[in-house]
């Protein structure tokens, strides 16, 4: 029988009753298990030491309650449609230089489709996501760690420059200006840019072949020359103007990066990925990130999520464009490719104000 | 190097998996068409009250475990249920989005609360004095662990705080819309990044 993955082990150490009986007798028996459990284990105890409670004493949540009733009651009693102060720690936060720096992290993380995909979560779910989003959420490499390794050269850095020529100067990227911002959205606008993303790829074909007996399957015979091959992932720089719309939350967002590839140090970096995608226990997510390497150099993917947007096919001055839409309506974006430069116009806009906006970028 | 470029989207992790938004299934409000406002005020849940007064003990929790301290961590618990309030969130959902939006605010602040740590060092590492010695180590061991926290990757710092808090593997499955086989997965990795972590750190200092 194959062994159980990391996985069951590890929940052996929690709700051994959720790991089906097969599994837990083979652990009982096989020294290799045994082994892995008790470096689970091990593991886990120094988590669980690492994460410990600091002593938080009496939580008073009379008092807690007292104080978001107050928050709640200072927000109602506020006009509806005066350009708001930032004036209430989270809602200020929308409003906060970070915000911007999603516009233009998401473009140099994951270029057009992710960035699309991640401010549709910034606008379709609630409000909170917009302060939840970071850095982290949206520099995400798929997770390659189980097949080779993976080292970030370098991270994007990304902050709010003064003014256009500053954005313009640093990122080498043309900023384009909206010509007539939509209703509703603030004339104010910050301006974000993120520095390149460089990560480095190292396939093993020892690491892919643990992988796959885990997954308790053969490895497919690599191609010649994969194993130990070098893939540079590269992504933007970027640049982003964020506007905010009246209430305070961001409006309009217009990003522009270098879009992302993929430098091979010896094999082609398509018969990587198909052999990748072949590999036995490789995550249909990561199999679907890394599809997202187009080779074709115009076709952009766009990992829409089902079921909570539509895509339609749209043109921008002549280039192909995609219109990604909400389903309840609450973001619009239009995203699209032009000399290897990924532009997206995002907001919480109708479509006709998104492509007019996208349209009249000068 | 040879270079052979090939252009596409460099993707990231997908929505569902990155916060809140993830467990969320938002509910259209009777009366508000189908089309609600994100941007408008929506009015406070009715059960808010109640949500958050069995609630609120553990959402402190979670934020605690990551900060370390009861001030910031009710702070982020108030931030969060601030965005409840507002939300059409399940009530059958809410502790599970609760935990998750705990989880994501306090990862946030450690980010910025790192950069602030790292330049205090710099300033006045040389000058405790020394019968503060114990307490200055248990301060910068809690450091040294948010610090590698704030290191991994997001999705397994989050599945790794909630287990930690307590969450089943089902509840953490359904709050990070994980399969629930895969959250054993993600707990193990992440158990083994942050020893990595925690060792590298300290071997470099």
């Amino acid at each position: 029988m194959r062994h159980p993955s990391e996985g069951t082990l590890r929940r052996l150490l929690d709700e051994p009753v959720g790991v089906a009986d097969p599994d837990r007798l083979h652990v009982a028996d096989c020294a290799t298990c045994l082994s892995g459990l008790a470096a689970a284990s091990q593991d886990a105890t120094a988590a669980g030491t690492a994460l410990e409670l600091p002593p938080l004493g009496e939580i008073d949540v009379d008092a807690a309650w007292h104080r978001l009733s107050q928050a709640e009651a200072d927000d109602d009693a506020r006009p509806e449609v005066v350009p708001l102060p930032a004036r209430r720690r989270w809602r200020g936060a929308l409003r906060s230089p970070a915000v911007a720096a999603v516009g233009a992290v998401a473009l140099v993380a994951g270029a057009g489709a992710a960035a699309a995909a991640d401010w549709l979560q910034v606008f379709r779910t609630e409000r909170i996501e917009a302060v939840t989003i970071t850095q982290a959420d949206l520099v995400q490499l798929p997770d390659l760690t189980a097949y080779g390794t993976v080292e970030v050269v370098e991270e994007p850095e990304v902050r709010v420059v003064a003014d256009a020529a500053t954005a313009q100067e640093t990122s080498g990227l043309e900023l384009l200006e909206v010509d007539d911002l939509p209703r509703g959205v603030d004339d104010r606008s910050t301006v974000s840019v993120g520095s390149q993303l460089r990560a480095e790829f190292t396939f093993s074909a020892e690491q892919a072949e643990k992988a796959a007996a885990a997954a308790g399957e053969a490895l497919p015979p690599p191609p010649a020359g994969l194993d130990g091959s070098r893939f540079r992932l590269v992504a933007g720089p970027g640049i982003a103007e964020v506007w905010s719309a009246e209430s305070g939350l961001p409006g309009l967002v217009v990003a522009r990066a270098v879009a992302p590839t993929a430098f091979s140090s010896g094999v082609p970096f398509d018969t990587a990925r198909d052999y990748l995608l072949s590999l036995p226990g490789m995550p249909a997510e990561v199999a679907r990130q890394l599809r997202g390497y187009s080779a074709d150099g115009t076709t952009l993917p766009l990992p829409v999520p089902a079921g909570e947007a539509t895509s339609t096919e749209t043109e921008v001055d002549g280039a192909p464009a995609t219109l990604l839409r909400s389903r309840d309506g609450a973001f619009t974006a239009v995203v699209w490719v032009e000399e290897g430069v990924v532009t997206v116009v995002a907001g919480s806009l109708s479509a006709d104000e998104v492509l007019s906006v996208a349209r009249g970028l000068r | 190097m040879e270079l052979v470029g090939h252009r596409g989207g460099l993707p990231t992790a997908p929505p569902s998996l990155d916060g809140p938004g993830g467990v969320t299934t938002p509910v259209p409000r009777e009366g508000a068409g189908a089309v609600p406002t994100p941007t408008g005020r929506g009015a406070v849940r009715p059960d808010l009250e109640q949500v958050f007064r069995s609630a609120y003990p553990r959402v402190v929790a979670v934020a605690a475990r990551v900060l370390g301290s009861r001030d910031e961590a009710e702070d982020v618990a108030q931030e969060v249920f601030l965005a409840f309030g507002r939300s059409t969130v399940p009530a059958g959902e809410a502790l599970g989005w609760l935990s998750v939006a705990a989880a994501h605010t306090s990862l946030n602040s450690l980010r910025t609360g790192r950069r602030r740590a790292t330049r205090e060092h710099a300033v006045g590492g040389d000058t405790v004095a020394p019968d503060v010695a114990d307490a200055v180590l248990a301060l910068d061991e809690r450091r040294r662990v948010r610090a590698a926290l704030a290191r991994l990757p997001r999705r397994q710092a989050v599945a790794l705080v909630l287990r930690h808090s307590g969450l089943s593997y089902a509840e953490v499955a359904a709050a990070l819309d994980l399969s629930p086989g895969s959250v054993g997965t993600t707990v193990r990795r992440a158990e083994t990044a942050l020893r990595k972590e925690l060792t590298r750190h300290a071997s470099s200092e």
